[in-house]
């Protein structure tokens, strides 16, 4: 399982209570230290093809529910941020994926 | 029907916030994007709360509806512009829902709100209050809306478009990966459906692609025989929606229906016909 080099652990957390049978993708997006509220997290497969997009929470928040597999994120913000991660994802492991813009 | 009858961009709607006779309108399944800030002078509509039947499974009834836009200020005159979050998925579900019931001047904001956010255009917290009114809808447009037996009947003969991912499709998932994996009992898809996720047609900001590049997309990549009846389908209705402004309102495709009971229904129905697997 990969990580990103900003602080996700390697092998994603495990955390069967939460996930349960879910392939849970999940991580919060900052700038300069700060949440970043206004923006989106997508979740994109092979050749880019689109799989599932959030609106980023408050606190800069994202969470998805995907297949098991391989998948990029990507994070838009205002301005023109954007921001790009590979992550894979496994039923009953809650993988995280923080994002600094 | 032309895609500047019914599709705005985002600077034609900064330019006429506040225009009389314009009811700027956010729809949402989540209604809290819209309480921390809208597009100025935008009312809000409940995806669930206010169009949905809060007990069958349906949408509200025309005597319903009317009470709704009665309620909220919206007359029969108005020009309707309809935007949300999620890529307009449920604004274009309200498009149609409107379209439905007969309202004569809809309009779609193209990219909805993810473009207006990530524009950095102004949004408000204030709630304007309008005058109540005495709206009076038409009666169901039958030809806009699938029902199952008409799904049903329609397999291998129309064109079946199954709008939602290939995981989906394919019958790796039961809802969008941004959604906790539970509704219909049973995954796959419709016999001889095309999978065009709606994404596709949409552009990395929200906003529709060209109708050339739709055109492409449904009739070239995915074998769409546009001289046939369509119907399209997703999980609850709402992205199809979206794909069905696309066909019917954008590249003005003359039959296209969409199906709102979608896979929630269908995957749960005993006895039909159900595919798994990839896109043939």
């Amino acid at each position: 399982m990969s990580t990103d080099g900003c602080g996700a652990p390697a092998g994603g957390v495990s955390a069967p209570a939460a996930a349960g049978s879910q392939a849970v993708v999940e991580g919060k997006v900052t700038r300069d230290g700060a949440a970043v509220s206004a923006g989106y997290a997508r979740l994109l497969g092979t050749g880019d093809e689109f799989v599932a997009e959030v609106p980023l929470g408050a606190d800069g928040g994202f969470r998805f529910f995907a297949a098991p597999g391989s998948w990029t994120l990507r994070v838009l913000a205002p301005g023109g941020l954007r921001a790009e991660r590979p992550v894979a994802a496994d039923y009953g492991r809650v993988t995280r994926v923080d994002v600094t813009l | 029907m032309s895609r500047s009858d019914v599709l705005v961009d985002a600077d034609w709607a900064e330019a006429h916030i506040g225009d009389p006779n314009l009811v700027i309108v956010e729809v949402d399944e989540d209604t809290s994007a819209y309480d921390k800030g809208h597009i100025p002078t935008a009312i809000k509509l409940d995806w669930k709360k206010d169009l949905q039947d809060p007990v069958r499974r349906d949408f509200v009834d025309k005597t319903g509806f009317e009470a709704l836009l009665s309620e909220r200020g919206v007359s029969n005159d108005d020009t309707v512009l309809l935007y949300g979050g999620n890529n307009n998925w449920f604004a274009a579900y309200a498009y149609w829902y409107f379209k439905l019931y007969g309202h004569d001047k809809v309009l779609l904001l193209d990219g909805g709100r993810k473009k207006w956010e990530l524009d950095s255009r102004e949004l408000s917290t204030d709630v304007p209050q309008r005058p109540r009114t005495s709206y009076t809808a038409r009666e169901q447009d039958a030809s806009l809306r699938a029902l199952r037996d008409e799904v049903i009947d329609a397999i291998g003969k129309r064109n079946l478009v199954d709008v939602r991912s290939p995981d989906e499709f394919a019958g790796r998932l039961l809802a969008p990966a941004h959604l906790p994996q539970e509704q219909a009992q049973r995954a796959g898809h419709i016999p001889t459906a095309r999978n065009v996720p709606w994404s596709k047609a949409a552009n990395e900001d929200g906003t529709f692609r060209s109708d050339d590049e739709l055109r492409q997309l449904y009739e070239g990549d995915a074998s769409l025989d546009f001289g046939k009846d369509t119907i399209a389908y997703c999980r609850i209705g709402e992205r199809s929606a979206h794909t069905w402004f696309v066909l019917h309102e954008l590249l003005d495709l003359p039959n296209v229906k969409n199906y709102d009971g979608s896979w929630t229904e269908y995957g749960s129905l005993v006895g039909v016909p159900i595919e798994l697997g990839e896109a043939r």
